[in-house]
């Protein structure tokens, strides 16, 4: 049996849930079969063997980004309803897991996600109040978020077999593509005003030209060795309220 | 600051909890939207604790800091959501003035995202037991379907325990730290801070651009920073 509306509408609000029992043997893969029950249900109505097959079918291992998991919960409930032999569907899954974690990696987590925090941080360091700087970034990030899940879902059932097609070339990756560079100068420049704010903000005389120096050689360094200064960062953190204790203790 | 002048009951303390349960969901379980990230979650701990604007303040070196990790893959990343909270939170209590707090409350943040994502592991082991017999589920899709919400709501209970367990004794360690004020060394915690702050971007900026080309693109930032602060639009 086809579907209802209803029945898509509950399996797409379901991949907003669909990492909720990640694990690491089967990854997303029960998240999938969660988000796919109220389509399955409707498909195999009255057939709890397929049910049965089926469930089982849609709980083995899976991985792929979170938002764009609603692409395959949509494109599986379509090769479900149209009876597509279960070695094919279980091919069309081993395909799909790599194109649906990159390309969600690279747009969402990569820049979507960073863009839209730093345009928060930067609306509160230019003196927007915390509430409206909070809501910038959410509401900001959310409207991609949302529209990311419903193109995903959409795209999903419409193209079946040949959402990996769809992938390819994609929107998303072509965004994140021109979405970069942006990025990394917003990084820069916020990063520049908050250091700003907090020495403003200690009352404690610095040497501001040579400190702006060494930190832009800090950035430039780290970037071109991310994992080393990422823990040099991390040991300057660390470093920092020991220094001002026992500063303070001392004093 | 006394401890008498500490905005910390157990009203603020059950909100804060509840509060934890939600932001330990929100950044894998459900929905994702990214109340978890620091920006908001340490917003929402000063604002419980009377003081958003030094919650915010928090918030965001910590996020200057997650921003180098991007959950790609199997890639390891702090829980910033409870973190973020207590941080946050124990600033605000501090009175969110004092330095030395907040360089204090960052590192508790920093600190226990990282025991944030000990738990996610446990939890993730956990949901190996909870997701089995794989036959038992399929025969049953309504108990699939109960095991995946139980799952879930496992995933707010370590929230909430998380802010439970550290709320309080953070509030504490940090108003400790009020009284200490500027000295010959304070100068360079600062300087590590701010230093720390530039690589944690430039690891950051890497994450995102494609190859390594766009190193240029951080000092233009930094440039127009530069020229918002002494344009005074700061």
């Amino acid at each position: 049996m086809r579907p209802l509306r209803s029945d898509q509408l509950a399996a797409w609000s379901r991949t907003f849930a669909v990492q909720g029992s990640w694990n690491y043997r089967t990854l997303v893969g029960t998240g999938i079969a969660y988000a796919m029950m109220p389509l399955l249900r409707r498909i195999y109505a009255g057939d709890p063997v397929q049910l049965r097959e089926a469930v089982e079918r849609s709980m083995r291992p899976f991985n792929g980004h979170p938002y764009l998991c609603a692409m395959a919960v949509a494109a599986l409930g379509r090769l479900e309803q149209d009876q597509t032999d279960p070695q094919t569907i279980e091919k069309f899954r081993s395909a799909l897991r790599g194109p649906l974690g990159t390309v969600g990696d690279r747009a969402v987590w990569g820049q979507w996600r960073p863009i839209c925090i730093l345009t928060g941080m930067l609306a509160f360091l230019l003196g927007a109040g915390p509430a409206w700087s909070a809501a910038v970034f959410l509401v900001l990030y959310n409207g991609g978020h949302v529209a990311i899940r419903i193109w995903a879902y959409v795209k999903g059932w419409e193209a079946g077999l040949e959402v990996g097609r769809l992938l390819r070339g994609a929107w998303l990756e072509r965004w994140a593509g021109r979405l970069w560079p942006i990025n990394i100068m917003l990084i820069g420049a916020v990063v520049l005003i908050l250091a700003e704010r907090l020495v403003r903000e200690a009352g404690v005389s610095l040497e501001s030209w040579a400190l702006l120096g060494m930190g832009a050689v800090a950035a430039l360094v780290a970037f071109r060795f991310p994992r080393q200064g990422g823990r040099a960062a991390a040991a300057l953190l660390l470093i920092a309220p020991l220094l001002w204790l026992l500063g303070g203790l001392a004093g | 600051m006394s401890w008498s002048e500490l905005y910390l009951g157990p009203g603020n303390w059950i909100l804060a909890v509840l509060a934890g349960a939600v932001l330990g969901m929100d950044a894998v379980s459900w929905p994702q939207v990214m109340v978890s990230r620091p920006l908001v979650s340490a917003t929402i701990g000063g604002w419980l604790l009377g003081n958003p604007v030094a919650g915010m303040l928090v918030g965001l070196v910590l996020e200057i800091y997650a921003l180098r990790h991007p959950p790609f893959g199997a890639a390891k990343y702090p829980d910033t959501g409870p973190a973020g909270l207590v941080a946050g939170a124990a600033y605000a209590a501090s009175g969110g003035q004092a330095v030395g707090a907040l360089l204090v409350s960052v590192v508790i943040g920093w600190g226990l995202g990282w025991v944030g994502t000990v738990t996610i592991h446990v939890r993730r082991r956990l949901n190996e037991r909870i997701m089995s017999p794989a036959f038992d589920l399929a025969a049953d899709p309504s108990l699939l379907e109960q095991r995946h919400r139980i799952a879930i709501w496992l995933d707010a209970l370590r929230g909430g325990v998380l802010v439970a367990a550290f709320l309080v004794p953070s509030v504490l360690v940090v108003t400790l730290a009020v009284g200490t004020g500027p000295s010959d060394l304070g100068r360079y915690a600062l300087a590590s801070l701010v230093l720390g702050l530039a690589a944690s971007a430039g690891a950051a900026a890497r994450a995102s651009a494609f190859g390594v080309r766009g190193w240029p693109l951080i000092l233009a930032g930094a440039g127009l920073g530069l020229l918002l602060v002494f344009g005074g639009l700061t």
